[in-house]
């Protein structure tokens, strides 16, 4: 039999596509039926302040207003590592934006009415700014009460600060690393926290059953973990609660925090368990629900004359907001690939998990590592300065590579490693680095081009699964059911692909369901980290065994042979030693009957799940463990048009080679890495909050927080380097985030060539650039 | 969402319209004109602007009426940006307003909307400073027509009730050579860093600023100085930042400092451009 495989790699088109283009899919918000109340929110105009008091009489006089909530309604704290989160802000705010009373109404006007009418009155207090102002003797605590609340093992919050957690990673002998080294760098980094500006604002709707059973309908990237962490809330039990989530229209991982469940599950409390919508205005969505986290961070390298790197010291101080939430995960996230992908003996690595009176962070695409990234590559191109290496040869020299151990001190090999030197290679001859790499134009302009590496693994939990359902259909079509959320990222349509592959069936004949309900759909642990095709992937594999084996066990009965010796390929099951000896898979996956009647069998369910194998927990001290199946890496570029008098620019040019491992859906597989690049760049040169010194956020809406815009975009190239990661589905590697990673640190390298001053700070703004060359910074 | 109500008029002549104003005013209801709605959306829905009744005047002849003939140009003021780009009728107005938000917005954003709105920008003001045109201006006393730089400092100074019907200038300007020029802080679409829209007439250079200060405005003393042949384009330019009638903004989108080393370049440029054109 021909084990070519077919399928694997074409360009198949996103099976939820027209739809979407033709505006018919559903959105959580689309929800709408008769009897449907609506709650809107008040927020805080401050960034840190007691609330003395409020006055809801305005708002009770509205028609239509069935309940008020506010911090007094419930004493839950919410959090994932640490619980110090109220549902709705009590007793003070600890940031713009912050939730201090729910409306419910029967319209959401109404709501809304009656919510602008809520009188607080604040006693302003004095603000964390930023992680430097949160470490300062005697700065304002976000926190008095940090010692109280409940947390995980792992974590280990520092009362009387503003430090939730720190988490630590040492390898090898920091002093053998310095002797070692003859030239030292050390440079510092910063950005404050942004935004995903998902397309689609977030939206929760709840409903609490007579007999007890709470019904949610969530934009979740994580609609099991609302399950679990709604429970764990409320004290509930999880089987009590389903939680549904049909397709999200962008996540990039502003929705893997929960936050508008529990609420809008107190709302429907509050009014005898009616069904309550809330919907993020986008205003809301901005600064209210969890934003981008922000970093300030101190990297110090030590290398040989030959460039080869001995030591690092690097210490992260992530700006996680008011809450915990996500931001310790994240910091822990980033610590195990603090090195970027280079091979280094010794490393001591310190991530502090901050609080500031900032919007808090929930993950963000990538997950820790874009911002380790532009850390890491901006010391790496002081180095390279210093040195009087090319940056690309640098990097080259210093690549990890299978034989070497990570920061986390796990042993690499060809699986679990993508091929860097590969990445740099192709990188290197699409941009024609060697020919140039800066070029004066005309008077005012020059052309320039940045270069970054950057890799990742996946720091999912260490029993994240994920399980798989297929239901034949009589006609012996296929229902794929998976708990993955589809978010855009097409992964439903490759879980067709690889099914299609397994079977040798026509993709046409998969019916996938995309809608995930906790009730009736196998648990996908969240929809993050590049993981989906790995987990999922493997999960419907192995419930294509168990269907295969099913539908052999039966086709071995009637064709009177062994299940050994039969195969299965275009919906039909055959005979190895004559294939003219065969049965059409319709006629038996519901059972087979006999022609006197008698029947046998009956409708064949494939089953499968998937659990990471030999990951071993992150020690919270020395950051040694397996943080996950593999490392993807990549190698990429920008190139810039910047005019020297006014430093504006423009991205002319993007360029990512990533290993791909195995590429399942080509055009798939680059809309995702290109739409990560183009949110790396917005990320880099535009996306900001901009706080005043009151931490009060100027920019809350899209109409001063600026987002790249179609047409503003660069050309872009991606390439793919295939080495396979062995045990994932057909070799393929981790993708969805990888494109985002390097672009910041790629276009402040090209814009510090073009304007010959280091510019280390985000967004990468002309008049940040202007300032930085009046200053006059040296490269 | 907008959450508080509000009633909608639509008159089709200009006493109608005028009439309705009153009237409503005198319930109390605040009423606004409007065509494209663009302002009372995006800022009702934010509580920061109120109205309980709009008068849509999209239906009156004069205010949708764009022509040119008898040596003026005529534009209505609820003729939108976009038409006004396409229409051609005067490329440094159609410029000008095309850089005013996205071309969707400015379907429906109009002349007399960006003139008479809250966005302290009003760029579209910038070309009717240059050519010293006549606003009709309809209002509960009758029509009235005057030159623009007695109703227009800082913003259009009208009287309650009354309506910017329509801007008479003369064609003679729309065949000039001109420069628009719009810097803004790094995204392709957003408030302007600085705008400059300039035209070169017989009797030497005019140029009207937005971006710059809290208002559009246009300078004698600063074309004084640009038209200064005895000095080089630089001096002069640098010296026209020297005499703005206010400071120069500071905000989020850019600093004084960076919005006056901009403002200098460009000015710069513009002079230098206009100057080597006949």
């Amino acid at each position: 039999m021909d084990e070519q495989p077919t399928i694997i790699g074409r360009s198949i088109p996103k099976k939820e596509s027209k739809d979407k283009v033709g505006g018919t899919a559903r959105y959580t918000g689309d929800w709408n039926s008769s009897g449907l109340l609506h709650a809107r929110l008040a927020v805080s105009p401050y960034a840190h302040a007691y609330i003395c008091s409020m006055d809801l009489s305005k708002a009770w006089e509205v028609p239509g207003v069935r309940a008020i909530l506010t911090g007094e309604s419930s004493d839950t704290l919410a959090g994932e590592d640490l619980r110090d989160r109220p549902i709705i802000a009590k007793k003070k705010v600890r940031y713009h934006g912050e939730v201090v009373a729910v409306v419910v109404a029967d319209r959401e006007d109404l709501a809304k009415l009656a919510a602008d009418l809520i009188q607080v009155t604040y006693e302003p207090l004095a603000v964390v700014n930023s992680p430097t102002e949160a470490l300062r003797e005697n700065a304002p605590l976000v926190h008095e009460e940090l010692g109280t609340y409940e947390h995980t093992h792992r974590v280990k919050p520092m009362p009387g600060t503003n430090i939730a957690n720190i988490s630590k990673l040492r390898k090898g002998d920091m002093q053998k690393g310095w002797l070692e080294s003859e030239v030292t760098v050390r440079q510092t980094i910063a950005f404050g926290p942004s935004d995903h500006a998902a397309m689609e604002t977030r939206c929760a709707l709840a409903e609490i059953k007579r007999d007890g059973t709470v019904v949610i309908d969530t934009s979740s990237q994580a609609p099991h973990a609302v399950q679990r962490y709604v429970a764990q809330y409320f004290d509930l039990e999880p089987g009590q609660i389903v939680v549904g989530t049909p397709l999200v229209g962008g996540a990039f991982g502003g929705k893997a925090s929960i936050q508008l469940e529990p609420l809008v599950y107190l709302a429907s409390k509050a009014v005898g368990g009616r069904k309550v919508k809330l919907q993020n205005m986008r205003e809301e969505d901005l600064i209210t629900s969890p934003a981008h986290i922000g970093l300030e961070a101190e990297v110090k390298l030590g290398a040989t004359n030959e460039g080869k790197l001995k030591a690092a010291h690097i210490t992260f101080y992530f700006d996680g907001g008011a809450y915990s939430d996500k931001a310790i995960d994240v910091v822990a996230a980033a610590i195990p690939d603090c090195t970027g992908p280079y091979s280094i003996e010794n490393v001591h690595c310190d991530g502090l998990c901050i609080y500031t009176n900032h919007p808090y962070a929930s993950a963000y695409r990538g997950y820790g590592h874009s911002e380790l990234t532009f850390a890491i590559e901006r010391a790496m191109d002081t180095l390279a300065a210093k040195l009087h290496i090319d940056p690309l040869e640098l990097r080259l020299i210093n690549a990890i590579t299978p034989g070497d151990t990570s920061p986390s001190q796990t042993l690499l090999n060809e699986s679990n490693l993508g091929d860097l030197p590969a990445c740099i290679g192709r990188l290197k001859e699409i941009i024609e680095w060697d020919e140039w790499q800066a070029k004066q134009v005309d008077e005012y302009t020059i052309r320039a081009k940045g270069i970054s590496c950057c890799w990742k693994n996946s720091s999912a939990d260490v029993d994240a699964s994920s399980g798989a359902v297929l239901l034949f259909n009589r006609d012996g079509s296929i229902n794929l059911v998976s708990g993955y959320v589809e978010i855009g990222t097409g992964t439903k349509t490759v879980l067709a692909q690889i099914l299609a592959e397994r079977l040798k069936m026509d993709i046409s004949r998969i019916h996938v369901k995309f809608e995930v309900n906790t009730r009736t759909t196998p648990e996908h642990w969240k929809t993050v980290a590049s993981r989906g095709t790995f987990l999922s992937g493997r999960a419907v594999l192995e419930a294509a065994e168990d269907a295969i084996a099913q539908l052999k066990a039966i086709a071995a009965i009637v064709l009177r042979v062994e299940p050994q010796d039969l195969q299965i390929g275009g919906e039909k099951v055959f005979y190895i030693a004559d294939p003219n000896v065969n049965i059409d898979i319709k006629d038996i996956c519901y059972g087979y009957t006999y022609p006197n009647g008698n029947s046998i069998g009956g409708q064949v369910i494939g089953r499968g799940h998937y659990i990471q194998r030999r990951r071993v927990h992150i020690d919270p001290e020395t950051g040694r463990g397996v943080p996950g199946p593999e490392w993807n890496v990549g190698a990429q570029s920008v190139e810039v048009e910047f005019n020297r008098r006014d430093c504006s620019y423009k991205i002319t040019k993007a360029v990512s080679v990533i290993d791909a491992g195995r590429v399942l859906n080509r055009k798939g597989a680059e809309g995702q890495v290109m739409g990560a690049m183009s949110m790396g760049l917005g990320f880099a040169d535009r996306e900001a909050f901009l706080f005043n010194q009151h931490g009060i956020v100027l920019n809350p809406s899209l109409r001063n927080y600026n987002l790249n815009r179609y047409g503003e975009n660069p050309e872009y190239t991606v390439e793919f380097v295939e080495t396979p990661c062995v045990d994932a589905p057909y070799g393929a590697r981790g993708l969805g985030e990888h494109g985002l990673l390097g672009m910041p640190a790629a276009l402040a390298d090209a814009l510090s060539r073009a304007a010959g001053v280091m510019l280390n700070q985000l967004p990468l703004f002309p008049e940040y650039i202007w300032r930085a060359r009046m200053r006059g910074t040296p490269p | 969402m907008i959450s508080f109500d509000f009633e909608y008029y639509k008159p089709s002549s200009i006493r109608e319209a005028v009439d309705l104003h009153q009237h409503l005013s005198r319930q109390g209801k605040q009423p606004l004109y409007y065509s494209g709605g663009t302002e009372i959306i995006t800022l009702g829905r934010r509580n920061r602007i109120y109205t309980g009744a709009v008068i849509d005047i999209k239906a009156i002849p004069e205010c949708r009426a764009a022509a040119a003939g008898n040596g003026t140009l005529s534009i209505g003021c609820a003729i939108t940006l976009s038409e006004l780009h396409d229409s051609g009728l005067f490329p440094l107005l159609g410029e000008t307003g095309a850089g005013v938000a996205d071309r969707t917005s400015r379907n429906k954003i109009t002349l007399g909307g960006n003139v008479c709105g809250r966005t302290m920008y009003r760029e579209v003001v910038l070309p009717l400073l240059l050519t010293d045109c006549s606003l009709e201006i309809a209002g509960p006393g009758g029509s009235r027509t005057v030159p623009i730089e007695q109703v227009f400092q800082q913003t259009l100074r009208l009287q309650p009730g009354e309506l910017f019907v329509r801007a008479v200038i003369d064609e003679g300007f729309t065949r000039m050579p001109y420069a628009v020029v719009k810097k803004r802080k790094q995204a392709a679409i957003d408030y302007p860093l600085v705008t400059i829209a300039a035209l070169k007439t017989g009797s030497g250079i005019r140029a009207a600023f937005s971006g710059v200060c809290a208002f559009p405005f246009r300078s004698r003393t600063i074309e004084n100085t640009i038209n200064n042949k005895q000095l080089p384009a630089a001096v002069r330019a640098e010296l026209a930042v020297k005499e703005l009638p206010a400071p120069i903004l500071s905000d989020i989108k850019g600093s004084a400092e960076y919005r006056g080393w901009v403002l200098v370049n460009t000015l710069f440029d513009i002079l230098e451009r206009l100057e080597r054109m006949s």
